[in-house]
């Protein structure tokens, strides 16, 4: 009887102080978001959609790479494919753009199923290939397509009903569910029942099969995610873009700039990709106007930080002190 | 008549893709290394044998030799201390640290010589032709071939007959075995890197006479090299030699169909491939 008692003076908590801080804080950062169009201008509201986009994309690479363990450099197949979806809808079907940015998202799916069956069996190395030829295979084949524009792209000029305001207000808007889709999902997925099969396959496939993991279902959920996720970040770039070509949306540099965030970031933990983010972001912000010197940097950086670094900026800075913003496992804590 | 001509102007672009994927074939058997920045260093070395032959006023057969063993030298310090600490069963590390490595190169690149598209004047090599029947085909393309079978054969033999070779496939097969029976799998590795590189610098004086070169180029030319060594089957040599012929004979006949369809022709040939062998055709034969 006296465990029992002693075992009230216990907690098991997975909540941290830091944790609630930051979710306060990313609740603010959304309403704030949401608000925008009340008080800010047109030139912060283009940096806070591109800043959530980039967010986004990585927070999907991050979950792919970081958690499932298949590395892929062709993710621009799924940002392509969705955001040219979007303005085939809307310029040959008259749907309205804004409904049409969620509708789009089923070309992605239509595209990550079979490219899963195909890719599924291969192995690192192989399976990165593969994607990066599949986004190739989408830029060539739209490229050649007159009912898309080929080559030269499309324009979205259904947006023309809607004023300067009202677009801005749309896309903050889908900005703001992209994040909560994708990071909050992200966040959301790890603290949910698949969460610790995850993590577990994260840290080993093989062990984690062996105790009962059905990896194979999982990578699959994970891949489908991924590419719905980074379907709807081209969706939203596009929408505030308002034109796309082949050679934009299938652009092998937003793969780039995701494994750039993420591993900069920290790879396998959902505070790293912010943090790279907002490096990312405020790197080229303040020095791209030195052009080849900040890619050279930037290109320098990622060399540095795969062999030196593994576990990116996080790794040595919140991670090494023991914070745990986006904390997904329990403690077992004495309570007073 | 037209497609037996795209047929051997696929095999004779095939020489050129086999350049590219014998030293990426070599280094991925041996370390496991996934060398996302092979297309960026294949350029590199052009604008390199480019800047030689100005300066020195030499045609293209001594630039290469002069490139060639500068090459070597690079890959070996490359992998002496930059990419033996990225060796390992994940290849993660291997694949984003190249990735690093090719966006600096290619900005270096284009900080150095702008995005100006340059070539090697190869004093009428690249323009002349030998008529074989009813057939033209270029002398350059046939040099260019003629190269990737020797190259593909002197690495071949390199590996089965040397002492550097045993060396090198003893590490390839257990690091730690090897390390035991006296390889320094360091130096092992670093000599395979410098040969991959070796021959990416002969390569690098082909490509720069066959076509311009610009500085943002090189990813291009690494998908291909790529597809050639997974359709092959990664490790082997003969294999990269065979998808390489295989893309360029798709690619020669993809064109021919629509000129807009070549470089996908190759993209499908090789999703085929790895829909029905994704072990690569040749794959578990000679290394």
């Amino acid at each position: 009887m006296n465990r029992a008692v002693e075992v009230r003076h216990h907690l098991v908590s997975r909540q941290t102080n830091g944790g609630r801080l930051a979710l306060s804080l990313a609740g603010a950062a959304l309403l704030l978001m949401v608000s925008m169009p009340w008080w800010a201008d047109a030139g912060l509201t283009r940096s806070v959609v591109e800043f959530s986009c980039y967010l986004a994309l990585a927070a999907m690479w991050n979950l792919l790479a970081g958690y499932a363990g298949m590395v892929s450099i062709g993710q621009q197949a799924f940002l392509g494919v969705a955001a040219y979806g979007l303005f085939a809808l809307a310029g040959h079907f008259d749907v309205d753009p804004f409904l049409a940015a969620g509708l789009c998202l089923v070309v992605p799916v239509l595209l990550a199923v079979p490219t899963y069956l195909l890719l599924r069996r291969l192995e690192g190395p192989y399976f990165a290939i593969g994607t990066w030829v599949i986004a190739e295979v989408c830029r060539l084949v739209i490229s050649n397509t007159e009912w898309l524009g080929s080559s030269s792209g499309m324009t979205l000029r259904a947006m023309q009903q809607y004023s300067l305001e009202q677009r801005q207000m749309g896309v903050v808007w889908m900005a703001a569910i992209m994040l909560l889709l994708t990071v909050g999902g992200s966040y959301w997925l790890l603290r949910s029942r698949f969460g610790l099969a995850l993590t577990a396959m994260r840290d080993n496939a093989v062990s984690a099969t062996s105790q009962g993991v059905d990896v194979e279902r999982l990578r699959f959920l994970v891949f489908l995610a991924a590419a719905i996720g980074t379907g709807l970040v081209g969706a939203v770039y596009y929408l505030s873009a308002l034109r796309l070509s082949p050679n934009a949306g299938f652009d092998p540099n937003w793969i780039a700039i995701a494994i750039f965030i993420v591993m900069v970031g920290g790879i396998g933990t959902l505070e790293g990709p912010l943090l790279g983010a907002v490096v990312y972001f405020t790197a080229d912000r303040l020095f791209s106007d030195y052009g080849v010197t900040y890619m050279i940097a930037l290109g320098l950086l990622t060399l540095v930080v795969a062999l030196y670094a593994r576990g990116g900026l996080w790794s040595i800075t919140g991670g090494r002190l023991g914070w745990h913003w986006f904390p997904t496992r329990w403690w077992l804590r004495s309570g007073r | 008549m037209q497609w037996l001509d795209a047929t051997i102007q696929g095999i004779l672009l095939g020489g050129m893709y086999a350049q590219y994927a014998l030293g990426m074939s070599l280094m991925f058997g041996v370390m496991r290394i996934v060398n996302t920045a092979h297309g960026d260093l294949l350029i590199l070395l052009s604008f390199v044998a480019i800047s030689v032959s100005a300066s020195l006023q030499i045609g293209p057969y001594s630039t290469m030799l002069a490139v060639v063993p500068l090459a070597a030298a690079g890959g070996y310090l490359l992998q002496r201390f930059v990419l033996n600490r990225a060796v390992g069963n994940d290849p993660l590390p291997s694949l984003i640290a190249t990735f690093g490595l090719s966006i600096t190169i290619q900005n270096a690149l284009l900080a150095v010589f702008t995005a100006d598209p340059r070539s090697l004047p190869g004093n009428g090599l690249e323009y002349d032709s030998i008529s074989l029947g009813p057939l033209f085909v270029g002398v350059l393309p046939v040099h260019i071939f003629v190269a990737a079978v020797l190259l593909t054969g002197a690495v071949h033999l390199l590996l089965r007959r040397t002492s550097f070779g045993r060396a090198l496939r003893a590490a390839a097969a257990d690091t730690d075995a090897a390390s035991i029976t006296g390889v320094n799998p360091r130096h092992v590795y670093a000599g395979a890197t410098a040969l991959a590189v070796g021959v990416l610098g002969v390569a690098a004086v082909f490509q720069a006479l066959r076509v311009t070169v610009s500085p943002a180029d090189g990813p291009g030319q690494l998908i291909y090299a790529f597809e050639a060594v997974i359709i092959g089957g990664m490790g082997s040599l003969w294999g990269a030699f065979l998808g390489a012929m295989l893309l360029g004979v798709a690619q020669a006949i993809g064109g021919r169909i629509d000129p807009g369809w070549g470089a996908l022709a190759g993209h499908l040939v090789f999703l085929v491939v790895l829909a029905v062998r994704p072990q690569g055709l040749l794959s578990g034969g000679a290394r």
